[in-house]
């Protein structure tokens, strides 16, 4: 019976991989928390993995039947309600003590910031991220399928976010952070948390939700304050900067929920058509203008309608000035600047 | 020696039909039962070729084998026909040969409803796959199918909605037929005190499918109507809650999990006594397990939504955690019940001590998503993948090993090959915990369930050759056990009636047992009245 205990010792083996910690540490103080709740549970669980494990080797090893040795009675006892009393007893008390702690833990991860530095916005659809800097004044957001958004945020600083969701369930989960929370369309979640390590993280939806799941990423750079302020200058003013000239008919195209560019150029002279083609099957889009990105005043609203098709629509003329248009449906997304020269 | 009179009609006998017939109109239920378990095995085939192709794909960053849509139909379909098509059925399928065995019955109570709910099962699996020739292919929002991804889709969706419904009225009816059955056709002397450890599990897993199924089938045809009758149950822009579904996805759910799991440790709880030639220690609070376990499973359902946010934390944590109370007593029994015994490693032995030792790593690990905090860090990794594995195949599927190997000679009046066994035995457990093992460490490295493909840069490439590498270890083992099944079916019927020395009722009658069952039923007097009956004959003789 070599094998058996080979076998055994290789499982106990890959165990212990497991237990020397192979967890990552948490980039933020509530992940630090959780991976505090991780060790514990090591602890607690560790020696009844090896416990029960070894006393199933030691039945293995110690009773199994010998060739030519005395073939007396096995004892037949069966237990009573003593060693019943013991069997429930042993597990309650480990759970009770870990059910305390985890309740502690969750507790203090759960706990809302009453004074965040940074306030978040992150909105999400099939499949792209947008995040809304709220007192910054301004979004940062991927092109599907071909760019994932890039945001940073300071170390040290507490972060509150209020999580949203447009179509579907998505999953904000960054594996640094030890932390995952649904996006729920019509249920938003709030959470807060404060980075701890600068470095740059990746992020990615944890619920699954639908064809291309699997690309709706985000990397998320935790900086230092400096580098934090400078990075938020830099893209309220590539923000303000979208520039192009206008030529020839206003187009926009969509494919896998993004347009086909971020800016569009008229020049003041009259009314103007511009024309939308939604090249997304099934999916619903429509093409809004309005003054700014917080969408005080509307300009124009065009109904929503489902891919594959395209429309054009007529828009009274507009003053000079820059103006934000997007898709309703996936907002910021899919949206850009409107010039008119 | 108190013995039952045989059962004669009298009657001549009828000319029979041919045996094609015979087994499409058969309303025995060792015959429904065989069918159930070819019918659920070559489930298990095509749901297993689906997780290589899946463990293929993975093996390296980058498409190389399917297509996206095709990734997501192939791990929706994987998780739904290995529940609902192999694990459930299977073990509703040993449960249909052995419970009117083991509790010394002619057959179930309803025989036509039990000849029934066995053939709605391949009906409806086969609705399921044929979604594959389906515009867009089959479903493809995996085994759970939340809304509102799953109100998307194509007819795959619709046939995979379908195909359910008909599934589940299959367990309910199920159900139905074992809960009278063992309730009300018990031999003599078979009092509940009595009833073998199997049995109570199938009465414990008939109780969870006919409470809980009834609102999968709710949830489904709610489903159904916000899909193609224009209802808004889980649309939130009209007023709908998309969380409704999955409290009605996950009520039935977590149930569910112990439905596939139930019927496993009835079986271990057979196969360890008469390997060990001792009793089942504990009888009494074996049972109360299964009694806690069932009540509690219905407590527990939001754990499976702690991501959300949204549920109650403290109550549903509690609630798992104390789940894990009883499952610790089980396991506690089945280790005094190998203390200090005489243990034979026959293969059903085998594969039972490896179901306790892998199904205890998908006990463990299930403790720290217990906790709430905890789980925020692992839920929809690859943790879960893993935790869900060592539960239902290190557990289960083990299990329904152990009994095949076990009743193989009861069933086909043939032993299978010890040594083939052996092979099968000690492939399996190498093959799983190569696959499964790493997951653990691929989900506390951040790699999500359920994509298709990964980043290289993100360190998850090696591990994920070795689960890899690992399924095709599983699948060779698999091999190995088809080989056994094929060669030992074409040998002659030799097995005894006895060949383990067991305890219950199905070991006093032939091998295979005639249609009536038994010709002779032994008097029962306590939980082992075969083993009563082997301590009491030497006595006789030598009177």
């Amino acid at each position: 019976m070599v094998a058996p205990r080979v076998a055994r010792v290789g499982l106990a083996g890959l165990a212990g991989a497991l237990l020397a910690g192979c967890a990552k540490q948490g980039a933020t103080v509530q992940g630090q928390q959780i991976h505090d709740l991780y060790v514990l549970i090591i602890i607690l669980a560790a020696p009844v993995f090896l416990g029960v494990e070894g006393a199933l080797l030691w039945c293995v090893l110690r009773y199994r039947r010998r060739r030519g040795s005395d073939d007396g009675p096995v004892p037949q006892g069966a237990g009573g309600p003593r060693s019943l009393g013991v069997f429930f007893a042993i597990p309650t008390v480990i759970v009770a003590f870990f059910f305390l702690y985890g309740e502690r833990t969750l507790a203090d991860v759960q706990r809302r910031e009453p004074n965040p530095a940074v306030e978040l916005r992150i909105d999400s659809f099939q499949w792209q991220w947008t995040f809304y800097y709220l007192n910054e004044g301004f979004f940062v957001t991927g092109r599907t399928l071909t760019k994932e958004p890039v945001i940073a945020l300071p170390v040290g600083a507490p972060v509150h976010v209020r999580l949203e969701a447009r179509d579907v369930v998505h999953e904000f989960y960054v594996p640094e952070f030890l932390f995952m929370r649904n996006a729920l369309p019509g249920r938003p979640n709030e959470f807060s948390f404060t980075p701890t390590r600068i470095g740059t993280f990746r992020g990615q939806c944890a619920e699954f939700c639908g064809l291309h799941h699997d690309q709706m990423r985000f990397v998320l750079k935790v900086v230092s304050q400096a580098d934090y302020a400078a990075w938020v200058e830099q893209t309220r003013k590539a923000a303000q900067h979208v520039d192009c000239d206008p030529s020839g008919p206003l187009r926009l195209v969509s494919k896998d929920n993004s347009w086909n560019t971020g800016c569009l150029a008229v020049v003041a002279s009259g009314p103007f058509v511009v024309s939308v083609s939604n090249l997304d099957a099934g999916i619903e889009h429509n093409f809004a203008v309005y003054d700014k990105p917080q969408r005080k005043r509307t300009y124009f609203q065009s109904p929503r309608f489902v891919g594959v098709a395209e429309q054009t629509f007529q828009l009274r003329p507009l003053p000079k000035g820059r103006y934000y248009f997007e898709c309703d449906v996936h907002g910021p997304a899919m949206s850009g600047t409107l010039i008119v020269k | 020696m108190a013995i039952t009179e045989p059962r004669t009609t009298g009657r001549a006998p009828e000319p029979q039909p041919h045996w094609l017939i015979q087994w499409l109109t058969t309303t025995d239920h060792k015959r429904i039962g065989i069918l159930y378990l070819l019918n659920s095995f070559a489930f298990f085939f095509v749901a297993g070729v689906f997780a290589l192709l899946m463990r293929s794909e993975l093996a390296e960053p980058g498409r190389q084998l399917v297509t996206t849509n095709g990734y997501n139909q192939l791990f929706t379909l994987h998780g739904t026909l290995m529940i609902f098509l192999f694990i459930m059925p299977v073990l509703f399928g040993f449960g249909n040969y052995l419970v009117p065995l083991q509790i010394g019955a002619l057959d179930m109570a309803f025989p036509r409803i039990n000849a029934l709910s066995f053939w709605l099962l391949p009906v409806g699996g086969l609705t399921i796959l044929s979604g594959l020739l389906a515009k867009g292919g089959a479903a493809a929002a995996g085994w759970t199918s939340y809304a509102p991804v799953s109100e998307q889709g194509g007819a795959g969706q619709d046939l995979w909605i379908v195909g359910l419904v008909v599934v589940g009225t299959a367990s309910i009816l199920s159900a139905i037929n074992f809960i009278v059955t063992i309730l009300r056709l018990r031999a003599p002397g078979m009092t509940m005190t009595r009833l073998p450890v199997f049995v109570w599990s199938m009465l414990a897993t008939s109780l969870l499918a006919l409470l809980a199924t009834p609102v999968l089938t709710a949830g489904l045809i709610m489903l159904f109507a916000d899909r193609r009758l224009g209802a808004y149950f889980f649309n939130p822009a009209h007023g709908g809650d998309v969380l409704l579904w999955q409290h009605v996805f996950w009520f039935f759910g977590h149930p569910e999990v112990y439905m596939l799991i139930l019927g496993a440790w009835g079986i271990v709880s057979e196969i360890l006594p008469v390997f060990s030639g001792r009793p089942l220690f504990g009888y009494p609070g074996v049972i109360l397990a299964f009694v806690l376990i069932t009540a509690l499973s219905f407590s527990v359902w939001a754990h499976h939504m702690f991501v959300t946010g949204q549920v109650e934390f403290p109550f549903f944590s509690a609630t798992t955690e104390l789940i894990s109370i009883p499952t610790g007593v089980l396991f506690f029994n089945w280790l005094a019940t190998l203390w200090r015994g005489r243990l034979r490693f026959e293969p059903p032995m085998l594969f039972a001590l490896g179901f306790i030792a892998l199904f205890l790593v998908g006990g463990v690990d299930g403790i720290w998503m217990a906790s709430p905090a905890m789980d925020f860090a692992i839920h929809d990794t690859y943790w879960v993948v893993a935790h869900i594995h060592y539960v239902l195949f290190g557990g289960t599927v083990f299990g329904i090993m152990a009994a095949s190997y076990y009743w193989f000679p009861k069933i086909t009046g043939r032993l299978l090959s010890r040594k083939l066994g052996y092979w099968h035995f000690w492939l399996m457990f190498l093959g799983f915990n190569l696959t499964f093992f790493p997951m653990h460490e691929l989900g506390l490295r951040g790699m999500p369930r359920r994509v298709a493909d990964y980043l290289p840069d993100l360190g998850w490439s090696f591990l994920n050759q070795v689960a890899t590498a690992g399924s095709f270890v599983i699948a060779v083992s698999l091999v190995v056990f088809l080989v056994n099944v094929a060669l030992t079916l074409r040998r002659p019927r030799t097995a005894a009636a006895d060949p383990w020395e067991g305890n219950t009722l199905e070991w006093a009658t032939s091998s295979p047992p005639p249609v009536h069952n038994f010709d002779r039923l032994p008097e029962v007097r306590s939980n082992r009245p075969v083993w009563d009956l082997r301590q009491r004959r030497p006595a006789e003789e030598q009177a």
